[in-house]
């Protein structure tokens, strides 16, 4: 008589299936313990002790913001504070942000809470993508606080008349359909400007997150493009 | 007979899903046109119902019709697999009130109310502005509420009457899928854990707990449709979920790629998900192998008839293998690996992939399954096709591989000018959008969904007259 | 032989990060612990189906 062969047998799959599945499960909740702790978000102190976190604390908006290509791990991060010898964050000079770059703890936490609060209210995400994650109808905001457009290079300023990249920004945001700079424009969204500041302050905490190099090469390439 | 139509409570309540899944199935669809529209004509609506609103529309809807589909396929399918009426069914249709209503409300908020200031508040009743499970926190709740009254009648039947292989899987899916939409209903200012834990709920569901839905449909079809062997069929099942769990859980990783997240998930991700189209191969290999055997065993006894019961139904359960794998397993693995999905990473061409993925994966099988329904609801034996049947089924398919194809030209230049050379900035974006190959790819896009929208009228049609036609053998 | 023990390179030290210095460590690992049960259950079944058999 011919043996059954175990590769046919349904009890055998059906074992394999729990045994796969329940590994599956437990080590992906073993590394979200381990991610999550790396994904937490840093303190004041932190920033002050020059401890880089992969999303730094709110009160990261008192300093200068670069996105540079780090030799070490072969992608761009973020360095923020200028660069030490090392490539990465030297966390030591400061940026004005809205006239000032001495917000406290608690009031740049309030800013970024009001902004991300916003950026969920205000639909952001249906129309860009925050992280690259999101809809294809506008660009990309995950570096957008770092964009050339709004420096003072950039049209962005001058369009809105404003001397610095928050403001210019926060103007924009409230009244994005007076600024078109494509057929397709941002709509009205009924933004105020406390709703914005917290808006801008959201973007440029965005930009300080270790994103792994993407995009890559943002900025780094200007003018024209072959292919239309 | 406890399965016939005529006696099973569970069967009408079934059809009752199908109904609202098919009208929201319609608003997705309306409202994915003028999201596509808005690409050609910018102008279109703007500041009355913007892009923003029309794609949440979009989106929010293909998820609600699809789960109404898939607790109406479980409650049709329940009498036939455990033997006996479903327990608690006098639960279950209040339920399907208590969902209907709280998905109107919802719908009416999001276009009529739009946005809100940037408080709480809105996020509890206007919209939490996550792609996808925008639902706003009182609907979570409720929605909540309605799955976990939706896995207890599922378990109740299930333990009282005969525990098939089908139901066993059902049983452990539906409650992962039930329990993970928890992690998607918190607050956080930090959005690397909120993008974290927002793919628990989308990817867990769409590249896991779905998929094992969808298995399970497919064993239950093949069996009611084609009378395959159900030792057979159950073994491809169990076969099917040690695949998709096992590669698709720990697949996640390959959204962990760029949100903040540590960079080991490149390795995770990238290996566990590229893992991810085998099992879509071995349910597609399944069902031909599966149609051709039984149809084989036929031949054989010298009979000229087909094996297939359900005609349109088997129509759809195959554009299920063939969409499923090509949509979620061709295209998916197209950029699921770290160094292209660097570039492709929120462009069109993930649109590409969405749109051919969650159609061919999802909408096919359930669309399969309301035609079973209406055999079972006219009591036919053999339900033929009817020229309606044979339209509906080719525009929409095609219309839909039409959208896929011309977004993934899109996404090249999405891809190759914006991100690959213009590094992702505002000016790099707009420069890709105004390319020959995106502006083309758009308008092919818009023409291909207007092909899928008339495709769908005949579905409609067809699924409301097809019982009432003559040719079937009753 | 240096290079196939790559220094630390991401950005917080972890038990994971540490697994995965070289690129083919992780994913090997990974794979092979969730393989290599199978064997076992595999030859538990191959008794059992031997010993129904037998009967």
């Amino acid at each position: 008589m011919a043996k059954k062969s175990v590769w046919s047998d349904n009890r055998f799959w059906q074992r394999t299936a729990g045994w796969v599945t329940g590994f599956a499960s437990v080590l992906l909740i073993w590394l979200t313990f381990d991610t999550s702790a790396q994904i937490s978000m840093g303190t004041d102190t932190d920033l002050q002790n020059g401890v880089t976190k992969r999303v730094p604390g709110p009160t990261v908006i008192n300093y200068k913001i670069a996105y540079e290509f780090n030799k070490k791990r072969q992608h761009e991060i973020p360095v923020i504070g200028g660069m030490n010898s090392e490539g990465t964050s030297a966390f030591q000079e400061k940026e004005k942000f809205f006239g000032r770059d001495d917000w406290s703890e608690e009031e740049a936490e309030s800013l970024l809470h009001l902004g991300k609060l916003a950026s969920q209210t205000k639909n952001c995400m249906n129309c860009h993508t925050l992280l690259g994650n999101g809809g294809y109808y506008a660009p990309d905001l995950t570096k957008a606080w770092l964009d050339p457009a709004w420096g003072p290079e950039g049209s962005m300023q001058a369009m809105t008349s404003k001397e610095t990249k928050e403001e210019a920004m926060a103007e924009f945001l409230q009244n994005p359909s007076q600024y078109p700079t494509h057929a397709r424009m941002m709509p009205n969204l009924g933004i105020t400007a406390e709703e914005a500041k917290g808006l801008v302050a959201f973007l440029k905490h965005l930009s300080s997150i270790d994103t792994n190099g993407f995009p890559r090469n943002f900025g780094k390439i200007q003018g024209a493009v072959n292919g239309k | 007979m406890a399965n016939s139509y005529s006696k099973s409570e569970s069967k009408k309540l079934a059809t009752w899903y199908f109904t609202v899944a098919a009208i929201l199935f319609g608003a997705q669809l309306l409202f994915g046109l003028i999201a596509a529209t808005q690409y050609v004509m910018p102008g279109f609506l703007f500041e009355i119902l913007d892009f923003s609103v029309a794609r949440m529309v979009h989106i929010n809807a293909l998820v609600v019709w699809m789960v109404f589909a898939m607790f109406g396929s479980v409650y049709w399918l329940l009498p036939d697999e455990t033997g006996i009426e479903t327990v608690g069914i006098g639960l279950g249709k209040l339920l399907f009130w208590v969902f209907t209503a709280a998905v109107t409300v919802v719908v009416l908020v999001y276009l009529f109310v739009q946005v809100g200031p940037a408080d709480e508040t809105s996020l509890w009743f206007i919209h939490e502005g996550r792609e996808y499970i925008e639902a706003p926190r009182w609907a979570d709740i409720g929605i909540t509420i309605v799955a976990l009254g939706f896995v207890a009648n599922l378990y109740m039947t299930g333990i009282k009457g005969n525990r098939s292989g089908i139901v066993t899987v059902l049983m452990a899916d539906m409650i992962a899928f039930a329990g993970l939409y928890l992690t998607g209903m918190f607050y956080t200012d930090n959005i690397s854990v909120d993008q974290y834990w927002w793919w628990w709920v989308i990817h867990l569901w769409v590249e896991a707990t779905w998929e094992v839905f969808v298995g399970a449909l497919a064993a239950y079809g093949l069996i009611t449709m084609i009378g395959a062997h159900r030792k057979v069929v159950e073994m491809w099942l169990w076969i099917e979920v040690s695949m998709l769990f096992g590669s698709g859980i720990l697949g996640m990783g390959h959204h962990y790629f760029w949100i903040g997240t540590p960079e080991y998930w490149w390795e995770i991700g990238a290996l566990f998900s590229a893992l991810e189209p085998l099992p879509l191969v071995a349910m597609f290999i399944h069902v031909l192998y599966d149609w051709g055997k039984m149809q084989g065993e036929e031949d054989a006894k010298g009979l000229p008839h087909t094996v297939v019961n359900n005609k349109p139904a088997f129509t759809w359960f195959i554009m299920n293998a063939l969409g499923n794998f090509l949509g979620a397993g061709v295209w998916g693995f197209f950029h699921t690996m770290p160094q292209v999905n660097l570039y492709t990473h929120g462009t069109q061409f993930t649109s590409a992939h969405g749109h051919l993925a969650f159609f061919g994966a999802y909408a096919t099988i359930l669309i399969g399954m309301m035609y079973l329904a209406v055999q079972g609801k006219n009591n036919i034996k053999i339900l033929n096709h009817t020229k309606s049947s044979i339209w509906a089924v080719s525009m929409v398919v095609g219309g839909v591989v039409g959208m896929t194809v011309a977004l993934t030209l899109a996404g090249y230049s999405d891809v190759i000018i914006s991100r690959a050379q213009m590094g992702a900035t505002w000016a790099g974006y707009f420069d890709a959008q105004s390319t020959t190959w995106l502006v083309q790819g758009l308008v092919w896009r818009l023409i291909m969904g207007v092909i899928t929208f008339v495709g769908f009228i005949f579905l409609i049609k067809d699924l409301l007259s097809i019982g009432k036609a003559t040719h079937h053998v009753r | 032989m240096n290079a196939m023990f790559e220094p630390f390179v991401d950005v917080v030290p972890s038990f994971f990060a540490t697994l995965s210095q070289g690129p083919m460590t992780l994913t090997i690992f990974l794979h092979t612990v969730i393989i290599l049960p199978m064997f076992w259950i595999y030859k538990q079944e191959k008794a059992r189906l031997e010993q129904e058999e037998g009967n």
